[in-house]
């Protein structure tokens, strides 16, 4: 499939919607999460299509949506950075390498740089407090994290991180 | 099945399996305190603060959504129960804002009350949290999501009672809330502003925008809705002299909902543009005059006119927004004073075919149903009718069948209409080929073996005839003629015919066409061949449009019936009605709507009296409707507004509201239901009961009343079924066929299948006028629009130009896009509308919701010289479109 292709046909969710209709309205998340498989997430615009399908309210197709967290509405970038803020990592300087890779990518917390290389998420304790301060990049868990590292670390566009 | 026996708070009670721990308490007169909990919405058992321990194992239950176990010992306010729903509610007010001093809620918050019950102090400061206030730009209401105690009361009621789902949960954990789609303004969403989450809502995180007073108010007065023939029973707020508030009614039998004209529109009561002082003309305008010279003025003329020209050239145009007690007064000073049958009421407009179809077929104008039965049909055809927009309630009632009840729903319309969303099928005939399609649903049932044989053969006369009609009639040029497959229509013919309890609801759409009288037979030949009449749950439902659209005909306030839906020409009819009324009546015919104008162009008619119409507004052709009653001799009108017919008036007579007198609306469903007097009339305003009388005396011909009472009393005598207050006058059963119980009216004979007439083929497209022009009832405007755009609210939230919707590839052709300001031309006159395209009309048809009074739709319209085809007039025209430079401002 290819990755950058973040716009799904109108006819391509008619097929999935299709599909999953024979099995009735409880088939919405299978749905859901087979369109965000397919388009690496679900464009808002999509909703009302599936509302009219199954039958079911947009803003209760939306309220599904908005309930799970490993649903998203907005692209995502190719790579999902999961950056620490544990205890053990915030003592040791996480708080810094937040702000630089905030800083060095241009974007938030939760959100996708405008190239959609990366998003950038924060999580509780990665369980790697031996390595504290950590991250992980995809499947890839990098620790002792300091300022130059973060540089080296995020790549340029058209190099890849190991997948998610 | 065998009751369930506990103890709760000692005392032992048993209910049926099934019943929850709080059903049961509180029939046993048990309190127990209650948030997300509502007794019309499905159980959610989300804030628990209903909490009870059961002393038999110490488990602390939810008692809303627990049922009744045997052996439970309930304790609803043991120490531990108190202690955990203090907690709760603690909790609650934690993150609740501390501003109740100052909230509109006021009393009325639910949170509030209970903190009182539990002697948990607010602390009191007056700092209002702006930032949880969503910026809406609609006028009706407001939403604080910091008073949001996440109850889903709302959701459920949008979703559960009026079933349009525009709010649902957002987001999880702390950052949940009721949100629309896309998180979008109410204005934007799907919103109806019906305002029954408003009504549900316990706090104040849902209140109508810009109460017109805060705090809480003394006293409620239990009122039917002005607006519209749904019938909602309204509760009418008032706080000095004056009707602040209006809440879904507390009738028992009512869904705590009304649409937005109940809930919002009806602030026109306090317009200061009410008229208030009898008015009498002088050369261009009118000076302010007593009541006494006033009626001296009306009354002379009236005489006059009788005298020189005769009874017969006087006629009385009524109003279906009057009361029942009005309507019969209306046409008993017509028939006895004036002398003659010229006398019609506004719903003549759409309905006069219909009622002459329903006539020819049961022998009555007429037939109800209770709405309720719609809930108890499993299949529904809804053909032309956009209820959502004409009939809420209905629509209402129809989206909870369908999606609590699973009934089956078919939507017959060339237009998208707010059920499409619901329609299991749904059938887009070609404008004004209905008739063909019925025939042809007809043609299928029979053929197919599906009709309800004993049935016809018990209870119908005239088959024969039917089958005749249908022989050499063919599927094929139906399905040519429609647009729809052969295959569709007998889809939909099976569906219908095999459907246990099947319902009709018929609007404009089938009534307003050249031929609405066979269409509405046609749809009858479906009920009659199939058993779905006079049978729960399977019935027809006319949608009509005024409150009192069914009882203005009931109270024989129409040319050819008297009270009672009884016939004029029928002598032992006539007879009764002479007796009581000490008199011969006048059996000339008389002239309806129409045929009134008509007759006062040619100077047949000379004089006339309106009361709450505004036909030189809501006729054909409204420049010739002007100046046929700017012709006459005498115009009086009793108005409670400055209308477009009042200005033409000789006296103008100050009417008072449904607000400001009592009486009685008769809805659609056949429901006869009190209004009642909230606040005193505007200035010298009377009730046209009390206008009529007092004209009546004038001239010297007093009627023998005066209070709604005494005439109602009479009603009474003369109608057997409206006997009972709060009755309702319904047909169904077969109690009706032996003529049953008193309420019930007897029937003449067995209802008749008609023969429909072979199918013409369109009319030759005139290259002149290419596009068809429908009419379109819309939610926020009501009738010629004199009340609803005097609403305050109502009248802010309607566009200030008028809108014509447009198929994309039209528009395409036409180089127009949405925004556009077009001329839109008919043979009678011009219009200038803002383009909106809109991808679900068909191609050719042209959309134009009906609006405000500044835009004269009918004047694009041609006036019909017949009865029955005044209403299709107003429904369907030709026209073309040119793009204009104007600025789109309105009429031109
Ligand atoms: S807005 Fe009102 S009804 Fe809706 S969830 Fe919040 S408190 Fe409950
Ligand atoms: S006003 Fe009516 S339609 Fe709008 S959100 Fe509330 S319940 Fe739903
Ligand atoms: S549905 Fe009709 S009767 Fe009910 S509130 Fe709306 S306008 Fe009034
Ligand atoms: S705190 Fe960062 S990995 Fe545990
Ligand atoms: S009222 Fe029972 S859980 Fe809310």
């Amino acid at each position: 499939m290819d990755r950058e292709h973040h716009e799904m046909s109108r006819s391509r969710l008619e097929e999935i919607i299709e599909e999953h209709c024979r099995r009735g309205r409880w088939a919405l998340i299978p749905l859901i999460q087979e369109i965000q498989e397919e388009n690496g997430y679900i464009d808002p615009a999509v909703i009302p299509v599936i509302a009219e399908k199954l039958k079911i309210f947009p803003s209760a197709v939306q309220g599904v949506i908005s309930f799970y967290a490993q649903l998203y509405t907005e692209p995502r970038g190719r790579n999902t950075i999961r950056l620490c803020r544990g205890t053990a990592c915030h003592v040791r300087g996480g708080k810094t390498i937040l702000k630089l890779i905030k800083e060095r990518l241009d974007i938030e917390e939760g959100e996708t740089t405008a190239d959609l290389e990366y998003t950038l998420e924060t999580v509780a304790c990665l369980g790697v407090c031996a390595l504290a301060p950590s991250m992980m990049i995809n499947q890839q868990v990098f620790g002792r994290m300091n300022p130059k590292k973060v540089g080296q670390i995020l790549k340029r566009k058209g190099e890849d991180h190991e997948p998610a | 099945m065998q009751a369930v026996t506990l103890t709760i708070n000692q005392q032992e009670v048993s209910g049926p399996p099934g019943q929850t721990i709080l059903e049961l308490a509180r029939e046993s007169g048990i309190a127990i305190p209650t948030l997300c909990h509502h007794a019309l919405l499905s159980p959610l058992g989300g804030c628990r603060i209903c909490i009870v321990e059961n002393e038999a194992n110490g488990a602390l239950l939810a008692s809303c959504v627990t049922a009744i176990a045997p052996g439970m010992i309930i304790n609803t306010r043991s120490p531990r129960v108190q202690e955990h729903r203090r907690m709760i509610l603690k909790m609650m007010l934690a993150s609740h804002p501390d501003s109740c001093l100052v909230c509109d809620k006021g009393n009325r918050c639910e949170l509030r009350q209970l903190a009182a019950e539990l002697g948990i102090g607010l602390i009191e400061l007056d700092r209002i949290p702006q930032a949880a206030v969503t910026e809406e730009l609609n006028p009706f209401l407001v939403r604080d999501g910091s008073k949001c105690i996440l109850c889903a009361r709302c959701i459920r009621a949008c979703q559960e009672l009026v079933v349009v789902g525009a709010l649902d949960y957002f987001g999880r954990g702390f950052k949940t809330k009721a949100a629309t789609l896309f998180q979008a303004p109410l204005e934007n969403s799907a919103c109806t502003f019906c305002g029954t989450c408003v009504a549900l809502c316990p706090t104040g995180a849902l209140m109508e925008k810009e109460p017109l007073y805060r705090g809480s108010v003394g006293s409620a007065v239990e009122s039917i809705c002005p607006y519209c023939s749904c019938g909602c029973s309204i509760s009418l707020e008032v706080k000095d002299n004056r009707v602040v508030r209006v809440m879904p009614g507390k009738d028992p039998g009512a869904p705590e909902s009304l649409c937005v004209k109940g809930s919002y529109g009806c602030d026109f009561i306090h317009s200061p543009e009410r008229l208030t002082v009898p008015l009498i003309r002088e050369g261009e305008g009118f000076r302010e005059a007593s009541w006494k010279e006033a009626l001296a003025v009306a009354a002379a003329a009236l005489q006059g006119i009788r005298k020189d020209q005769g009874a017969e050239s006087l006629a009385f145009f009524g109003s279906a927004n009057c009361t029942n007690e009005e309507n019969y007064l209306f046409q008993r000073f017509t028939r006895t004073v004036l002398r003659t049958n010229n006398l019609d009421n506004g719903s003549s407009l759409y309905y006069a075919a219909a009622r002459r179809g329903f006539h020819e077929v049961v022998g009555f104008p007429t037939v109800t149903y209770p709405l309720g039965d719609l809930a108890l049909a499993d299949l529904i055809i809804v053909i032309g009718a956009d209820p959502t927009a004409s009939a809420p309630l209905v629509d209402y009632g129809i989206r909870r069948a369908v999606t609590a009840g699973g009934a089956k729903l078919i939507v017959i319309d060339p237009r998208e209409t707010g059920l499409a969303f619901f329609a299991h099928r749904r059938l887009q005939p070609a404008v004004g080929t209905d008739l063909a399609l019925l025939k042809a649903m007809a043609a299928v049932i029979i053929e197919e073996n599906l009709t309800d044989r004993e049935f016809i053969a018990r209870k119908t006369e005239n088959y024969r005839a039917l089958l005749r009609s249908l022989e050499g009639f063919s599927l094929e040029s139906a399905a040519a003629a429609t647009g729809i497959s052969a295959a569709q229509i007998v889809d939909a013919a099976r569906l219908y015919a095999t459907a246990d309890k099947g319902a009709i609801v018929f609007g404009t759409g089938i009534m307003q066409q050249a031929r609405g009288v066979e269409a509405v037979k046609a749809l009858l030949n479906l009920a009659l061949l199939t058993g779905h009449i006079w049978r729960e749950g399977g019935g027809i439902w006319a949608l009509l449009r005024e409150c009192n659209a069914q009882g203005a005909g009931d109270m024989g306030m129409l040319p050819n019936f008297l009270p009672g839906r009884q016939d004029l020409q029928d002598p032992p009819a006539r007879e009764r009605f002479e007796a009581r009324w000490r008199c011969t009546l006048p059996t000339a015919p008389g002239k309806g709507a129409a045929e009134m104008i008509t007759a006062a162009e040619k100077g047949e008619i000379r004089g006339m009296i309106v009361a709450g119409e505004n036909p030189a507004a809501a006729f054909p052709r409204s420049s010739r409707v002007k100046e046929a009653l700017g012709g006459l001799d005498f115009l009086l009108v009793l108005d409670i507004f400055m209308t477009d017919t009042a200005g033409l008036a000789d006296v103008i007579l100050p009417a008072a509201s449904f607000a400001e007198k009592e009486g009685a609306f008769t809805g659609l469903d056949g429901r006869v239901r009190q209004i009642r007097r909230a606040v005193d009339p505007p200035g010298e305003c009377r009730p046209d009961w009390q206008i009529i009388l007092e004209l009546a005396a004038a001239m010297d011909h007093p009627l023998p009343f005066s209070s709604p009472g005494q005439i109602r009393k009479e009603i009474e005598d003369l109608i057997p079924f409206y006997r009972d207050e709060g009755s309702e006058v319904n047909l169904e059963g077969d109690a009706f066929w032996e003529s049953g119980p008193d309420r019930k009216p007897p029937l003449k004979r067995f209802p008749a299948f008609t023969a429909i007439g072979d199918l013409l083929p369109p009319p030759a497209p005139n290259p002149d006028y290419p596009f068809i022009l429908l009419a379109e009832s819309t939610l926020f405007h009501a009738g010629s629009g004199s009340r609803s755009a005097r609403s305050p609210r109502l009248s802010r939230f309607t566009p200030h130009y008028c809108f014509v919707k447009m198929n994309r590839a039209d528009a395409r052709r036409l180089a127009l896009q949405s925004g556009d300001v077009v001329a839109i031309i008919s043979e009678n006159g011009r219009l200038t509308a803002v383009v909106s395209c809109d991808g679900a009309l068909p191609e050719g048809v042209l959309s134009l919701p009906r609006s405000r009074i500044d835009h004269p739709l009918a004047a694009l319209f041609s006036s019909p010289v017949e009865e029955d085809a005044l209403s299709s007039a107003l429904k369907k025209c030709y026209v073309r479109i040119e793009r204009s430079g104007n600025d789109g401002s309105g009429a031109s």
